[in-house]
């Protein structure tokens, strides 16, 4: 596998950060599983690229909405899962 | 003679003869569905690229030049760190008292193995971005995201000849993957197994096809039989995906405990709770999900925490073969499966159980 496509490239986007947003997040459960969760808080503007293309992550902090007893106080939503405050 | 009813865009789309998909962990049950004119999906999110990249040789050697898909979970979201032994050090005492009593009274012995503990979030960016590229590589016919939208591969994807499906749980998120030029979305609805969005298969196919514009809809969860086939083409959708339906075939390589339970089971079998993962799942119910509802249970914890404690039991479960404490994800429509028939004949009957229904409906013959 040719190396560049695992290289992972952090940034910060001033478009996104302060806004507010959802995301309908999840990912894998156990062996087979998957769950889903949602989030709702503040883009921070900082982001992940992954691989080319790029896969893009937004950190989320300031969440007002989580799963309960989550224990992290932010999440990284990818992109295509978000949705932006009044979209 | 009229048209053949069954005959879909979908079957236009990926050259098959029905269209009905097959969600599976079992290479054979893949074998099996898309020699019978199918089509398949083999999930692979635990695997690593090299295991997907073998199983996908596997399945051409076995199938030829026919379609077939490979199923990922792509994540939509997640957590900034994930040390699932600081985590499990917070478990609070009321719970952990409260298995440990379980597990007394119940005679629960302890996993044979070492804990078999995923990673909070299951898979991470980067792991899941390489099982991708290993797809990409293989050029395979159809790549399913299982839940994040897959809107960043769909360049490269089709550029090599791949199509891409989503799986979705509401219609805004099908709205957007159709936008974004998936190739087919799977709306999946509450009636599923496992996790599932809040909202029915009967309602949540609809409202996808009501939004996704060209974008052709694929129906999901609780799909069992040739007039669950039949009521989907009439909601809109192209085909159905289905799960439950291959879990206790001749080919699927569940335990003959969990098979016998499937086929003796009907929708009040199956429970949707928290109490496993922490988020609502559907599964078979169980020792460990009746205990979680009875009158002396603390209250369920949320995720991580639920899930690292339920995950000492069904390991136990599984590594002693305790028909009274295992579980499988299974969807409402499992009263249907009657028996362990073969995989092809599934396919079979249910098609001929489709047209049925739609020569009953139009008094003609329909294929």
């Amino acid at each position: 596998m040719p190396e560049e496509l695992q290289k992972t490239v952090r940034g910060f986007d001033p478009e996104m950060a302060g806004k507010r947003a959802e995301c309908d997040g999840g990912g894998q459960f156990g062996e087979k599983y998957m769950r889903r969760e949602e989030f709702a808080g503040v883009l921070t503007g900082e982001y992940e690229d992954h691989g080319d293309p790029p896969w893009r992550w937004y950190l989320m902090k300031d969440l007002y909405r989580k799963p309960d007893h989550y224990p992290w106080d932010s999440v990284w939503c990818q992109k295509g899962n978000l949705y932006l405050e009044g979209e | 003679m009229a048209k053949n009813p069954l005959h879909t865009k979908l079957c236009d789309m990926l050259g098959i003869e029905f269209p009905i998909i097959a969600f599976t962990h079992c290479k054979d049950v893949v074998e099996a569905v898309v020699n019978a004119g199918g089509f398949a999906v083999l999930g692979e999110a635990m695997h690593t690229p090299d295991e997907i990249a073998a199983d996908i040789k596997w399945i051409r050697n076995k199938v030829g030049d026919k379609p077939f898909g490979i199923d990922l979970v792509l994540p939509a979201s997640v957590p900034p760190t994930g040390d699932l032994d600081e985590l499990r050090k917070q478990i609070p005492q009321e719970q952990m008292d409260f298995w440990l009593d379980m597990k007394k009274r119940h005679n629960i012995p302890d996993p044979k193995g070492k804990i078999d503990l995923h990673q909070w979030g299951g898979l991470n960016k980067e792991i899941a971005r390489n099982q991708l590229d290993v797809l990409l590589d293989e050029r395979v016919p159809v790549i399913c995201s299982g839940l994040g939208n897959p809107e960043f591969i769909l360049k490269d994807a089709h550029e090599r000849g791949i199509k891409v499906f989503g799986l979705v749980g509401k219609a805004r998120q099908a709205k957007k993957e159709a936008e974004a030029g998936v190739d087919a979305i799977i709306a999946q609805g509450y009636d599923a197994a496992g996790h599932t969005g809040p909202v029915g298969t009967l309602s949540i196919v609809p409202e996808c096809v009501a939004v996704a514009g060209d974008t052709p809809i694929i129906a999901a969860g609780g799909i069992t039989t040739g007039q669950h086939l039949a009521a989907s083409l009439c909601l809109g959708a192209v085909g159905v995906w289905t799960g439950t339906l291959w879990l206790a075939s001749r080919e699927g390589d569940n335990d003959m405990i969990i098979k016998d339970r499937l086929i003796n089971s009907t929708a009040d079998d199956t429970v949707y709770s928290d109490c496993i993962s922490g988020f609502p799942m559907r599964v078979l119910d169980c020792t460990w999900t009746k205990e979680w509802r009875g009158d002396d249970a603390p209250k369920v914890l949320g995720a991580p925490y639920q899930m690292l404690l339920s995950s000492d039991y069904i390991q136990a479960a599984n590594d002693h073969r305790r028909e009274d404490l295992m579980t499988e994800a299974a969807g409402q429509g499992v009263r249907f499966i009657e028996s362990m028939k073969p995989s092809r004949q599934i396919v079979l009957d249910m098609v001929e159980e489709a047209l049925g229904v739609f020569e009953n409906l139009t008094g003609m013959e329909a294929f």
